[in-house]
């Protein structure tokens, strides 16, 4: 995930009283010039490297968007907005920014950011599945020693990590499949790991060919993800990943780099629409089993959102500051970004959470009723997309200073911008400064 | 349908200084149009709806087991009722039979079999589908005129066995619904689509048949099936149907879904032939001596079931005359787009050609050229430097109308020999205009906006023209200089389009709507015959040209004449401008209505000109959205593919058009990528913005509007075309 960009750089916060509105927002991939221009060193240049609050809400529509697809599993919602693109893209264009620095401490930082979250994750996941009565090494599914390898991708994701298609019982606590659905989401991280370990790489070669190198992805995915070419088993699934979203991740170069920028906006706007039109076609005519879901299509999941991502990044504004009516949101995004991954990580987690939870309240005794039940019953959705995020709160509280102590930050409880006392934290932004 | 670029300025100004309350609601003018889409839209579902267009299912249940059925059901007969628990079964008494028609009624082929019926004092049984009994009530009322009974078929017949108890329940009401409205009766008789015999009855079907009693129905299926649907002619469908030794039976006939005429005739003979074997044609509760299957409705039932009926009978009307319409909107956009191609070749051809010439000498006296400027402080500097350039001897008037941000100042700075600076207060473009005509010295006067930007030959070539003394006007070519943005990529496309094709096409009809406040050239005496610029109608440089036409002057075009304009790049914007384009085109329309009877030059414009002018920019652009409704239509529920490359082929005629104007105009075609978008983003705005004055017209509605932000891409020539200009408009940008 993506919450590393707010120590990239040695560019400290400027001084506080630096006045705000002198500053033009000059987004560093707008300045033309040799691509990847540093920040600038010195807390007194007139720019603020800041984050762009664009990118952020990007990020956190699209956190909100994943886990509201994987509670209810509307499968247009992978068509309204491609978060997993946009996800990937964003990071692209964040490890464009770092890859400025020496390459191999880029990618140790990014991995010593990602891992302690998820060995946080791993242990509970796991001790979980042990209490549940699974055994690895009697996984059926997961034969013998070669099953105790696979362990460690629980440590390091070089691929998926092993776990039961069914565990415990079906009428018990939990579905039975509930570890499929906790542990699923961890195909992000290897996807993510991947991406990083092969930046430098891209990198290369998009400053070389940046034409090829962007399309380079698509094209891979029509030869993998069309059965042209079938890759078997988690090599197969780590590059089919590779392929459909690399697109988006070497989009988030060009934007960094200022490419994109270069691009008429109306080319880049109706190619893209060419590219969408092409993912719809190949979709309509490739529905999975559950119909329009993009994430059972790999084309038509590369093409859309190729194509999403071009006019998202097109029209980057580069805000300093949440706009208008959106700036209440503010603290909300920035709790989003700040803790990205533990929401990432445990969101699947929690919305299994919610339903031991949510069925105690069928032994309240004013739901004896048969009408009280059925009410609940046909809202139940509902409430679990209600308490889920308060499950999430919980869980930020409970794990995630970790990404802190990954990120070498001194640990914050509930880090959603607001300066309070001596909170070393990120600058407050908005209400905290106009006050 | 893209291209009406009628050119008046680009956005002008504010002149009454209304103070701008910005509200928050849905501002009328959006509400409108969106209601009248949606209703419209309403009602093409509602016609897909009851031609089974939506929500229909084909599927048909496959033979299944019978153990299920009781015995006596599946040994009983044909009449099943299963009402309150009861699992009981009637048949027809000997020597009498119920004839049943099913799937109707039929607009051909009801009437005919009713026709035989009553010719032979016959009664029957009629198991109507709710679509068919809501497309054809007069017919369902006859049948119960003329003693009847009615049956339910459900509503768009479907194999109930597939459907959930919700859909048996809706397929149920509906009929209902539409039996009310028809003959305000409702039936308790139920016949299941794709049913026989008793015996047929099957796991799948029978607890469909019990569910059905519940709700009060009575199943009827059939002794015997004439299988007039298969056509097998007259003589088999009388032997099929025809029960063994004077037994009584309920026969199986249809009157709808396709050529009945073997039922009707098989009627014809079998009816008196089997009445002279001593049977009766009653219908069902007749032949079994029970009360009436029907049940009179009153009071809100009644009413509900009228006004389905009335909303059925006027989705059917809209739709034909939306067929209709958009059979003629077909016609007309592509007769004008055949008339383009022709006419604007000719044009080229004609004015390209290198032996000619608008008349024997060349111009060479100087120009006035007018510049009426409103807050143009950013752009003026180029229009006015860009002016310095012309190769042909000219004077600046810039007429300043009351600028509050220093325009005049910035051009006397400027200290330019040549350059003239009139202010006047605020009192609009055309009092501006006159103002400068006034002060003008020269014979030929150049009207140009405060935001363009002329090339050094611009002048020139636009004022060749006037060597024929017949022409009194002269339009030029302007071009969009921001053109890198997708709203600026589209208006690039409109402009193009609209110089080339339509304006080429005006010109040789000799009925050239305007010339472009951007651009344009008259000759003075020619104004002053008409009484110079007015501000009767928001569009001057429309109602100027169409006062030039009456006064018998010649309009044309002057393809080389070039200027660099900037277009709106916000689509609230791009919305004022154009309203005001197309609103003030309808009022110089209006304003000029009497040249229609007029005789003489007036009237050869108010007979070929106005109405062609109305027709293709007002009239026709007003059906087209109906193009992207049946677009919609067809994509969600039709036939999707075929939809789809119709409209494909539609864009491609489009682009075929556009890419020859690029080609007249010697403009690069990659602009052309952003067409497809256009078509379904930027038109629709089009529509709606004319929609939007049409009402403002009927309903005399006032308007207000917001002066183009200017931002000062479009610079001076030399830089033309200033492609991404850094995007210097950070003013813009939703800054926190």
């Amino acid at each position: 995930m993506t919450t590393h960009e707010y120590t990239t750089g040695a560019t400290p916060t400027p001084p506080l009283g630096a006045p705000r509105v002198s500053i033009p927002h000059q987004p560093s991939h707008q300045q033309p010039g040799p691509p990847a221009q540093p920040e600038p060193p010195a807390p007194s240049a007139p720019r603020r490297p800041g984050r762009d609050r664009y990118l952020d809400l990007l990020r956190s529509i699209a956190l909100v968007r994943v886990v509201v697809y994987h509670l209810f599993g509307w499968a247009w919602l992978t068509v309204l907005f491609p978060s997993m693109g946009v996800m990937f893209a964003l990071a692209g264009s964040l490890m464009a920014r770092s890859l400025n620095r020496p390459a191999f401490s880029v990618i140790r930082g990014r991995v010593r950011r990602l891992l302690p979250p998820l060995w946080a994750f791993s242990a509970v996941a796991l001790v979980l599945m042990f209490a549940g009565g699974w055994s690895v090494t009697k996984d059926p599914d997961h034969g013998g020693t070669w099953g105790l390898v696979e362990m460690i991708n629980y440590v390091f994701p070089f691929g998926a990590p092993p776990f039961p298609w069914h565990i415990g019982d079906k009428a018990g606590l939990l579905e039975d499949t509930w570890a499929v659905q906790a542990v699923g989401p961890l195909w992000y991280l290897r996807a993510y790991l991947w991406f990083v370990v092969a930046s430098p790489l891209l990198l290369w070669a998009f400053r070389r060919v940046p034409w090829a190198t962007l399309f380079f992805p698509l094209a891979l995915t029509a030869v993998v993800g069309t059965g042209i070419v079938t890759i078997p088993g988690e090599t197969g699934n780590t590059i089919t990943d590779f392929a459909v979203y690399g697109g988006c991740w070497v989009l988030g170069f060009a934007h960094h780099e200022g490419v994109l920028q270069r691009v008429p906006r109306y080319v880049a706007v109706s190619c893209s629409a060419l590219v969408m039109a092409f993912g719809l076609w190949w979709a309509s005519g490739h529905l999975g089993p559950d119909g329009w879901d993009l994430n059972d299509i790999p084309l038509a999941q590369a093409t859309w959102s190729f194509g999403f991502v071009v006019i998202l990044l097109q029209y980057s504004p580069s805000w300093q500051e949440l706009p208008g009516r959106l700036a209440k949101w503010d603290k909300l995004v920035t709790l989003s970004n700040n803790r990205a991954v533990t929401i990432y990580l445990w969101h699947n987690m929690l919305i299994m959470a919610t339903v031991p939870i949510i069925d105690q309240v069928y032994n309240l005794p004013f739901m004896e009723s048969e009408r009280a039940t059925a009410a609940l019953d046909s809202t139940y959705m509902l409430w679990m997309f209600v308490l889920v995020w308060p499950l999430i709160g919980l869980t930020i509280l409970a794990f995630g200073w970790i990404e802190d102590i990954a990120a070498k930050r001194s640990p914050r409880l509930w880090p959603n911008g607001v300066k309070k006392g001596r909170s070393r934290g990120r600058a407050g932004r908005g209400a905290a400064h106009r006050g | 349908m893209a291209s009406r670029t009628s050119r008046h300025g680009p956005a002008r100004t504010p002149r009454r200084a209304a103070p701008q309350v910005r509200r928050r609601r849905i501002p009328l003018r959006l509400l409108l149009p969106l209601l009248l889409l949606v209703a419209l839209m309403a009602m093409l579902m509602l016609r897909g709806y009851v031609h089974s267009e939506i929500l229909a299912d084909h599927r048909v249940q496959p033979e299944a087991a019978t153990d299920k059925v009781p015995e006596k059901i599946l040994e009983g007969g044909p009449v099943i009722d299963t009402r309150s628990g009861r699992t009981t079964s009637m048949s027809v008494p000997d020597h009498r039979l119920v004839l049943t028609f099913d799937d109707g009624p039929d607009p051909e082929w009801t009437p005919k079999v009713l026709d035989v019926l009553k010719a032979h004092h016959a009664h029957a049984v009629f198991f109507v589908t709710g679509t068919m009994a809501s497309r054809y009530p007069e017919l369902v009322h006859r049948m119960v005129e003329e003693g009847h009974e009615v049956g339910l078929h459900t509503f768009n017949h479907p194999d109930l066995s597939y459907q959930s108890k919700k859909r048996i329940d809706w397929e149920l009401s509906q009929n209902q619904l539409a039996l009310e409205g028809a003959a305000g009766i409702r039936t308790s008789l139920f016949r299941p689509p794709y049913s026989s015999f008793a015996d047929a009855m099957d796991d799948k079907s029978w607890p469909v048949t019990q569910y059905i009693g519940t709700r009060g129905y009575i199943t009827v299926v059939n002794n015997t099936d004439s299988e007039d649907w298969q056509k097998p002619g007259v003589d088999e469908i009388i032997r099929r149907a025809t029960p063994k030794g004077g037994k009584g039976a309920i026969v199986l006939m249809h009157d709808s879904g396709g050529d009945r005429h073997q039922t009707v005739q098989a009627l014809d003979r079998f009816l008196p032939q089997l009445q002279k074997q001593g049977y009766e044609f009653k219908n069902l509760t007749e032949a079994l001596n029970a009360p009436s299957a029907h049940t009179p409705v009153t009071g809100l039932d009644l009413w509900k079931g009228k006004a389905w009926i009335f909303l059925v009978g006027a989705s059917d009307g809209i739709t034909d005359a939306l067929v209709v319409g958009i059979a003629i909107t077909g016609v007309l956009v592509f007769t004008r787009f055949g008339l383009m191609l022709l006419l604007s070749a000719a044009h080229a051809r004609r004015v390209r050609r290198r032996t000619f010439r608008w008349g024997p000498l060349p111009i060479t006296e100087p120009v006035s050229v007018l510049v009426p400027a409103y807050n143009e402080a950013k752009c003026i500097e180029n229009t006015v430097h860009s002016l310095m350039a012309s190769e042909h001897p000219i004077e600046v008037i810039v007429i300043d109308d009351g600028s509050s941000d220093g325009t005049a100042r910035i051009v006397e700075n400027l200290r330019l020999p040549n350059v003239r600076v009139v202010r006047q207060l605020n009192a609009g473009k055309p009092a501006a205009l006159n103002r400068g005509l006034a002060n003008a010295r020269y014979d030929i006067i150049v009207m140009m906006d405060g935001d363009t930007v002329f090339e050094p030959a611009t002048v020139r070539e636009l004022v060749q023209p006037f060597a024929d003394p017949q022409v009194g006007a002269v339009a030029g070519n302007a071009k969009v200089g921001n053109r890198d943005s997708l709203i600026g990529a589209w208006q690039h496309i409109e402009y193009v389009m609209g110089f080339n094709l339509d304006r080429r096409m005006y010109d040789i009809l000799r009925c050239m709507p305007t010339i472009p406040g951007a651009v344009g050239a008259f000759r003075r005496s020619a104004l002053e015959r008409v009484g110079g610029m007015s501000d009767d109608t928001l569009a001057e440089d429309t109602d100027i040209t169409m006062a030039m036409h009456r006064d018998g002057w010649r309009v044309v075009y002057a393809e080389k004449a070039r200027a660099w304009t900037e277009a709106p790049e916000s689509v609230q914007q791009l919305w004022s401008q154009r309203y005001r384009w197309s609103y003030g085109t309808m009022q110089a329309i209006w304003k000029h209505r009497r040249a229609l009877i007029e005789r003489g030059p007036s009237g050869r414009f108010g007979r070929v000109g106005l109405p062609l002018v109305s027709l293709f920019m007002v009239l026709a652009p007003l059906l087209a959205p109906l193009i992207d409704v049946f677009l919609l239509y067809g994509v969600v529920f039709g036939p999707t593919q075929k939809t789809i490359i119709a409209w494909l082929g539609v864009l491609a005629v489009q682009a075929a058009c556009a890419a020859y104007a690029f080609r007249l105009d010697r403009e690069r075609m990659t602009h052309l990528i952003s067409l497809p978008l256009q078509q379904i983003l930027y038109r629709q705005l089009m529509y709606v913005v004319l929609l939007q004055s049409w009402i403002t017209a009927l309903t005399g509605g006032r308007l207000r509007w917001q002066k183009l932000r200017r931002t000062g891409v479009v610079e001076a020539p030399g830089a033309i075309p200033r492609q991404r200009a850094a995007h210097s408009g950070d003013d813009r940008r939703p800054v926190g």
